[in-house]
């Protein structure tokens, strides 16, 4: 008896979930726009203690969105599942640092890029001289899993280890928990997370900041394949920010150093 | 000390509790299927229960949470611009529950199977003997002694699946521990949310055993105990 009242009950559950669930139809004008952003990686996104987001990522979602006049909902999504919520329609944008790279390039479009920050190698002050593939022979270098970065480090450093994590921020507590020799991260984190902070003592960066040739164009907005119509949208209005001085505004705020990408 | 979001994080924990149970219904519901057609006099009936609970045991929850969550959209995408209707999208709670409750419902198949099997057959026999129908052996006789013999793996079971609600965050659900992960990014202080959300989640299993036990005995009444 009671089973069969629970199996009601779910079945009931699911029908009216399901049945409440239907989205009208998208029309081309993207009026409403659903945008997927992380929230993991200060300061580009991250989630206050009421609950809502905020950083320079959401910050130029909502600055485009204000431009094309679009209705915009954020979709907080953990970045493992990012590219396949993009594909299976769970939001139609991603603004979540994502750099443009050949490999994303086949499985999405992307905008023009909205910023493009150095990377830095950072360890234990004094423990190397350079960051050479000489240096870090034998060495474990630790990396974001899926990023350019990890590519470069696959593709330079053959004579080393490697540590993947699952985000940016991790790069650093498993370099202060001695899990690696030497992190490998965006300048921009590793200064705010890091470096400037009391857990970042005794740590340096290691030679000059790198840039990296295969990332090509910096961080952008990525689409689904074939959704010109919101891409070409969606880079006018980034053109628009960057003209009006509302990108510098938003940028300034963030970085005492200049992240446009201009002069690249 | 939590830099405010301890209700943040306690939103959250709500949310793994719903989660949670409602994966449970759900479990319990393909469970006792599972378990029934496995016992079957139909061959069909059988060899998908076995398809089932091969497939999914085989599996890990991370590999068939992501298979189903965006297989299955995708795959409902495409079915939906084929008849030429509307985006019709599947809400992560949903998705989140179904997936759970469809893994652990294939563990649950072996456990209330193990659990009816338990029943000495003589009892279905005499009630089927006595004029009663197969449903009526079911419900009166078998379910009711069933749930004693399945309350040990149950709550195994039930442990395993509160924490693997952790891994919906991966499918966007807001679970406790997605929440800890974004405070302790956002603070920049992992121990303080993470320890937090360890004795969270230690309180509400040992809330569970103890429930989960005293369900047991109340079953196990008129059961003489025998101690080694």
């Amino acid at each position: 008896m009671l089973h069969r009242r629970l199996a009601v009950t779910v079945s009931l559950l699911v029908v009216c979930s399901l049945a409440s669930s239907w989205v009208g139809a998208q029309a081309p004008e993207w009026k409403k726009i659903r945008v997927g952003v992380e929230g993991n990686y200060p300061p580009f996104s991250k989630l206050g203690a009421d609950g809502k987001l905020s950083g320079f990522d959401i910050d130029i979602a909502r600055a485009v969105c204000k431009q094309m006049a679009a209705e915009c909902t954020l979709v907080q999504q953990e970045w493992d599942g990012m590219m396949p919520a993009l594909s299976a329609r769970k939001f139609d944008m991603i603004v979540a640092s994502m750099t443009i790279t050949p490999e994303r390039q086949k499985a999405a479009d992307f905008s023009d890029p909205y910023y493009d920050v150095p990377s830095r190698w950072v360890a234990k002050a004094g423990a190397f001289k350079d960051h050479s593939a000489a240096a870090f022979k034998g060495k474990k270098i630790i990396v974001l899993r899926n990023s350019p970065r990890a590519k470069h480090v696959a593709d330079k450093y053959k004579d080393s280890e490697v540590l993947l994590v699952n985000k940016e921020t991790d790069i650093y507590m498993e370099l202060v928990a001695g899990r690696g020799d030497v992190g490998f991260g965006s300048s921009v984190v590793s200064s705010e997370a890091f470096l400037k902070r009391p857990e970042g003592k005794g740590f340096a960066q290691v030679g000059n900041t790198v840039r990296l040739d295969e990332g090509g164009g910096g961080v952008g907005i990525a689409f689904r394949k074939g959704e010109t119509a919101l891409r070409e949208r969606v880079n006018a209005a980034l053109k628009a920010v960057r003209a009006d001085g509302s990108y510098k505004r938003l940028a300034d705020s963030y970085f005492d150093f200049d992240v446009s990408g201009a002069g690249n | 000390m939590f830099h405010g979001y301890l209700p943040a994080i306690l939103t959250g924990l709500s949310n793994t509790l719903l989660v949670a149970a409602l994966s449970l219904l759900t479990a319990c519901v393909f469970g006792l299927l599972g378990a029934v057609a496995k016992l079957s006099g139909s061959r069909t009936a059988r060899w998908t229960a076995q398809a089932y609970t091969t497939l999914i045991r085989g599996l890990p929850e991370l590999v068939l949470m992501l298979l189903i969550f965006y297989g299955g959209q995708i795959l409902l995408n495409k079915l939906v611009e084929a008849q030429g209707w509307e985006y019709i999208d599947v809400p992560p709670y949903v998705a989140g529950v179904l997936t759970i409750g469809f893994i652990f419902g294939a563990y649950l198949t072996e456990t209330f199977r193990g659990a009816i099997l338990a029943i000495p057959r003589g009892q279905a026999e005499a009630a089927l003997a006595f004029g009663m129908a197969r449903g009526q052996v079911l419900r009166r006789i078998v379910l009711p002694q069933m749930v004693r013999h399945a309350i040990p793996g149950f709550s195994n079971n039930w442990l395993v699946m509160i924490k693997a609600t952790a891994l919906v965050s991966i499918i966007g659900l807001d679970d406790m521990l997605h929440r800890a992960n974004l405070a302790a990014s956002a603070t920049r202080e992992p121990f303080t949310f993470f320890v937090l959300v360890a004795l969270i989640y230690l309180a509400v299993t040992t809330v569970s055993i103890w429930l989960l036990s005293r369900l047991e005995k109340r079953y196990s009444l008129g059961v003489k105990v025998v101690s080694f």
